[in-house]
This record gives C-alpha cells, structure tokens and sequence, in this order.
C-alpha cells in the first residue's frame, strides 16, 4: 500500500451514527443531574428540620422541668439530633462527589 | 444555528434545548473516534461518549472558546477514554476489531481492513490519525485534543501510518 491509498483510507471520514436515542438518553441524564442539586437540597432540609424539631422538643422539656442533663432522657433526643447532622453531613458529601 | 451560537446560549442560561443540538451535530463524531479507541466495541463507546457529553454538560462554563467546542469534546472524549483504559484490569484488555460492521455502515472490505489494522495501533496512534484525518483536525487542534506537544502527536501519526502501511501491505 503507498501513502496516496493509505491517506485516503484514513481520510474517509467516519461512519455517521444515528442521534436517535443516544440523545434521549443523554438528555435524560442532563434533566437527572439538572435535578440532583434540588434533590439535595431537600434531603438536607429535612435533616436540618429534624434537628431543630428535636432540638426545640428537648429545650421545651428542659424548661419546664422535665428534662434532667444528667439522665437518660437526653439520649434519645440527643441521638436525632446526631443523626440528624450525620445524615445532612453524609448528602452533603454525596453532592460533592 | 452554529456551534458559537448554541454555546453561548447553553453558558449564559444552561439552556438544555441549546446542549441538546451541540450533542446531536457532534454526537457521531464523538462516538465514532471512541469506537476506534475501543476497537470496535459499540457500547463500551457509546458509554463514554455519554460519560463525554455529560462531563461537557456539567463544565460547560469553564469553555472560554479558545478553541473548537469539536476539539474540547474530543479533548474530553479522549481523557475519558483514558481514564477508563487505566481502570481496566489486565484480562479486561481489548481484543481485536471483532464486531461486524452494522448494515449501512459503508462496511466496505478496505474499511474493515482499515479497522482491525488500526485496532493493531497503540491509542494514542490510533486516535492521532483519526483525528488528523478521519475528524479533519489540524496537528495543533490534535495535539490539544490529546493534551500532548505537537513533536508527540507528529511522532504518533509517523508511527501509526508505518504501522498501518506494513499490516494493510501484508498478504492476508
């Protein structure tokens, strides 16, 4: 083979393929990832809304006296609340990725 | 509507309509220089062509136009082809062109040849002189594609056609 034929193999340009659906898969994978931050951001509200329901629900027993620090009945709604921190933190970090 | 056109209106609003068109005029060319890379392997390709247009989607604002929106895809295409080439595990290696050509697809007996001849090549050869000739890029826009200096690219190229010349010359 001589460099004439050889260019012209290599410059024969490519086979066209279909747009079909390639493009719809594409575009609805830009439409998922156009949603992903709004999806977030209402996993995390509802993890921040917890907390502070949580938190609002410990500070109320505390002033009316049924909340002592030192006992048991800061477990449960301390853990919401670190979880629900925890949860907020891990989307947070997935949204990041 | 060209290329300037729908780019800027995709950068200034994120308009996806605009997106839409630059993928459907570019998306052949894209999935084609991928499926050489992947010798012929048509949904290893059409993967990362995905994976291509939506890395594009997603850094769309960072083009500034300093070069072809073509060039920056293939730029991405390549590196994406890379990346995923690096992941591959030793027995996970393509094979030879094997995939027959699909009805239409000018599946001509020197273009097959061509093919498997090309699957033969190193990537870099192989997406060198596609993109200098199959994709009409000039060896400074290849050389940007591939992210390398222009000496390399040339080298590439040099190396790719003796190649293709003694594999295609050989008696089958």
């Amino acid at each position: 083979m001589n460099d004439m034929e050889l260019d012209a193999l290599l410059n024969a340009p490519l086979p066209e393929r279909d747009a079909g659906d390639f493009s719809v898969l594409l575009m609805e994978r830009v439409t998922q990832h156009e949603a992903r931050p709004a999806r977030i951001l209402s996993w995390i509200s509802a993890g921040v809304m917890v907390a502070v329901f949580a938190a609002a629900c410990l500070f109320g027993a505390s002033a009316i006296g049924h909340v002592d620090p030192h006992m048991n009945d800061m477990l449960i709604p301390g853990t919401l609340i670190l979880l629900s921190l925890l949860l907020s933190y891990v989307v947070s970090e997935a949204a990041r990725a | 509507m060209d290329d300037g056109t729908l780019v800027e209106r995709a950068v200034a609003t994120r308009d996806v309509a605009a997106f839409s068109a630059l993928a459907r005029l570019h998306q052949s060319k894209v999935r084609g220089l991928l499926l050489r890379l992947t010798r012929g392997d048509h949904a290893a390709a059409d993967d990362l062509a995905q994976e291509t247009f939506l890395e594009a989607w997603r850094g769309i604002g960072n083009f500034r136009g300093e070069s072809a929106f073509a060039t920056w895809l293939y730029r991405i295409a390549y590196s994406r082809f890379l990346m995923q080439a690096r992941k591959r595990k030793p027995d996970e290696q393509l094979g030879d062109w094997d995939v027959p050509m699909a009805s239409g697809e000018s599946g001509s007996h020197a273009r097959i040849d061509l093919e498997r001849a090309m699957a033969k090549l190193t990537a870099a050869e192989s997406a060198a002189l596609t993109l200098s000739f199959a994709l009409g890029l000039s060896n400074s826009e290849a050389a940007e594609a591939m992210d390398i200096p222009l000496g390399t690219l040339k080298s590439h190229v040099l190396r790719g056609r003796e190649k293709l010349k003694a594999i295609l010359g050989e008696p089958s």
